[in-house]
């Protein structure tokens, strides 16, 4: 098969693949209708303070496994729905952030800045408009990078990389998300290499299973799903419910008549449109790196707005300006976010996590540069799929600029959800997903030791994002090191053979020791935030 | 970062863990060691992979403490106190009656209120009949969600009552109605 040929392959598989039901004598796709769902689902999420485009995408993952089982049919359908929850929750989080003042998600806190006071000035409506027309932008220009850059650093790295290599290469990663990630390189570190010593429990090559103490219990292993959700998700429920005890406070809400002409005029969307691109440029060169998250970029993208601004409304005075730099920015995060997953197989952030999860539960798509080996003789199912996964966030990209900013709109209403109220629905719902998936008791006692892990990291400020890479990544890591161990024939100094190999652990130990050194304080809330998170 | 104090007990816990780890447990609990050789061939055994990562914490939580023991003396509260352990008390205590009651509701009710004599049934066999496949999730659902609501807000109001078994229905439409295959707890374990 050409290339061409692999593309519409993959486009087929998406808009006439097994349909869902028939319309008229017409079938719906099934994977279609999944983006579809997965991305109104995500709006309603990213729209509701608490919820965020991670939380949905972890808790549907059971469920979907559930519904579609374990067979490569399910790959579109289900990577589709968790395509279509990333999209939406990036464009949901800016409604509570600019109706109410309180951020969907976290990288939505710079959208209050001028969001909250357009609103109070009652242009809620031109508010709204702004985000979604950034938001939109910047991701679909991510996407296209994305399209661009992951087949042909995928060639490179499995052309150019033998085993050394790549082990070298995963560590790299490691090292870099570990620096980055949180206020301290050592604890992320710490993080990184217990995620590894986890993953180890009951695998291996013997047949005796490791570090059981030979208990049952422990000799099939520490469930993959089940100790994602517990620490990433149960974990900062946890964490949410200490603080809301300790809190326990109302905040009213304010309603605030909104007047005046509220649509976005072609002339605006031009006027917005350098921000926009300098943004989406920020954003997706960010994105591409592991680890660092969309609040950077939307820090960094509001601070470079701000300096080209010469409007007479300032940044933070309630602009639109500064609604789309901020926008723009953290939205292209999301498409370049899957550079690292799909040309290296190393997940960059959260979202990231949870398509590999997806992909390596289901099995037939292996994240990683072996997926796009144009193979001309023979077709090469993985990178149909991965052109079937395009399709999905093209297809999420022409939902959003049709119909999101309408979905946005109505989705104010979830702000209004509490916290204390909404958190505990999250709990059950998070515990039934993982039953449904284990039809086992012990699955919660695993939920809650891990929930707890989770908890105990928030607060002493160990970042988790290391864990769960390193967990995640722990087997290919392992497997890597034994085949190139084997093939240089026993040589302890295996991984410092090759001139590249060196090269990427010497940049890892550069990165860790560059982070290590004392930080100047942050400039503003947001970035201390992640920083401490 | 945290106050000093309590970055240099995470990184002796962490550098004490990692060694007794490296030293103790992998050896041990592990079949063949970090590097064997096998008919004249050298492998990596299972040890490796543990071992390195055990030893991995301990240097990392060496360079932590020495870094923290560098720096200045900061007075900040530390990250647990009285309130977490109260609170904690009150949610386990909640999350663990949830779950026993998730756990026997449906078989206790069967037993008390379900068919007897000749027609009498295990939990088993009605595990996914209605009423009894709800009967477990539904109480200890509520009893998780009210309990850990009420615990929140520091008060037991009826809006939440109804607003948890609300929330309770949407799960069972979403998870039970549409599928055959899917088992609610704790109806799999049975």
């Amino acid at each position: 098969m050409s290339v061409l040929e692999y593309v519409w392959a993959g486009v087929l598989a998406v808009i006439a693949g097994p349909a869902a039901f028939e319309i008229f004598g017409l079938g719906v796709p099934i994977t279609v209708l999944m983006v579809f769902g997965g991305f109104v689902i995500g709006i309603v999420g990213g729209a509701t303070p608490g919820l965020a485009g991670p939380f949905l995408m972890a808790v549907s993952l059971p469920i979907l496994l559930s519904i579609f089982g374990f067979t490569p049919d399910a790959l579109l359908p289900v990577l589709g729905f968790l395509v279509g929850v990333m999209k939406g929750a990036t464009v949901g989080g800016a409604v509570p952030a600019i109706l109410f003042n309180t951020p969907g998600t976290p990288d939505a806190m710079l959208t209050t800045f001028d969001g909250y006071p357009m609103a109070q000035k009652g242009q809620a409506g031109k508010a709204l408009r702004t985000a979604h027309f950034a938001s939109v932008s910047g991701d679909t220009f991510s996407d296209i990078v994305l399209f661009t850059c992951a087949p042909f650093l995928a060639i490179a790295v499995e052309a150019y990389l033998g085993f050394g290599e790549k082990a070298a290469l995963i560590l790299l990663s490691l090292a870099f998300v570990a620096a980055v990630v949180g206020a301290s390189p050592m604890k992320g570190m710490i993080a990184a290499f217990f995620g590894l010593f986890v993953a180890a429990i009951a695998t291996g090559e013997d047949s005796y299973p490791r570090l059981t103490f030979e208990t049952d219990f422990l000799a099939n292993g520490v469930p993959l799903i089940t100790a994602v959700l517990g620490v990433l998700i149960l974990g900062e429920v946890l964490y949410a419910f200490e603080q809301m005890w300790r809190d326990r406070r109302v905040e009213k809400i304010k309603e605030v008549q909104q007047e005046g002409d509220q649509r976005l005029t072609w002339a605006e969307r031009k006027r917005l449109f350098p921000y926009i691109s300098v943004s989406a440029l920020i954003g997706t060169g960010i994105g591409a790196l592991p680890g660092i998250g969309s609040t950077l970029a939307a820090t960094l993208g509001y601070a470079t707005g701000d300096r080209m601004h010469k409007g007479p409304v300032k940044f933070g005075d309630g602009t639109p300006e500064g609604v789309a730099a901020t926008e723009a920015a953290n939205s292209s995060v999301s498409g370049a976010n899957l550079i690292p997953v799909l040309s290296l197989g190393i997940p960059g952030n959260v979202g990231a996590v949870f398509l590999i999860l997806a992909a390596e539960s289901i099995g037939g798509f292996n994240p990683g540069p072996g997926v796009f080996r144009f193979t001309t003789s023979e077709v090469n199912p993985e990178l149909v799929i991965a052109f079937g996964l395009f399709t999905a966030m093209m297809l999420a990209n022409i939902m959003n600029w049709i119909i999101g900013g309408r979905i946005m709109a109505a989705c104010g209403v979830m702000s209004r959800i509490p916290k204390q109220v909404l958190l505990p629905i999250v709990l059950l719902l998070t515990l039934t997903a993982i039953y449904v998936q284990e039809t086992d008791f012990n699955a919660f006692y695993f939920a809650f030791a891990f929930a707890i892990l989770g908890y105990l990291m928030r607060k002493l400020k160990v970042p988790t994002l290391p864990f769960v890479i390193a967990f995640i990544l722990a087997g290919n890591l392992e497997t890597s090191i034994r085949q190139a161990f084997a093939v240089s024939g026993g040589d302890s100094w295996f991984l410092f053979k090759s001139p590249l190999s060196i090269l990427f652990l010497l940049i890892a130990v550069g990165v860790i020791i560059f982070f290590s050194r004392p930080k100047k304080p942050a400039a503003n809330k947001a970035i201390a935030a992640e920083r401490d998170s | 970062m945290l106050d000093r104090k309590t970055e240099i007990w995470v990184a002796l816990i962490c550098l004490l863990a990692g060694l007794l780890t490296a030293i103790l447990w992998v050896p041990f609990d592990s079949e063949t060691p970090p590097i064997y050789d096998f008919r004249r061939q050298t492998y990596i055994g299972d040890a490796m992979l543990p071992m390195v990562a055990a030893l991995g914490i301990a240097v990392c939580a060496l360079v932590h403490l020495l870094l923290s023991w560098r720096r200045k003396v900061t007075e900040a509260d530390g990250p647990f106190d009285k309130l977490t352990a109260a609170f904690f008390l009150c949610l386990f205590a909640i999350i663990i009656a949830a779950f026993v009651v998730m756990y026997w509701a449906g078989p206790v009710a069967l037993a008390l209120f379900g068919p007897s004599g000749e027609e009498a049934a295990t939990y088993r066999q009605m595990r996914s009949t209605v009423p009894w496949k709800y009967i477990g999730f539904v109480s200890g659902g509520f009893i998780l969600v009210f309990g850990i609501t009420s615990l929140l807000e520091g008060s037991m109001r009826w809006k939440r009552a109804l607003s948890s078994i609300l929330a309770i229905v949407v799960l069972i439409v979403i998870f039970d109605l549409p599928f055959d295959t899917i088992l609610l707890p704790p109806n799999g374990d049975f």
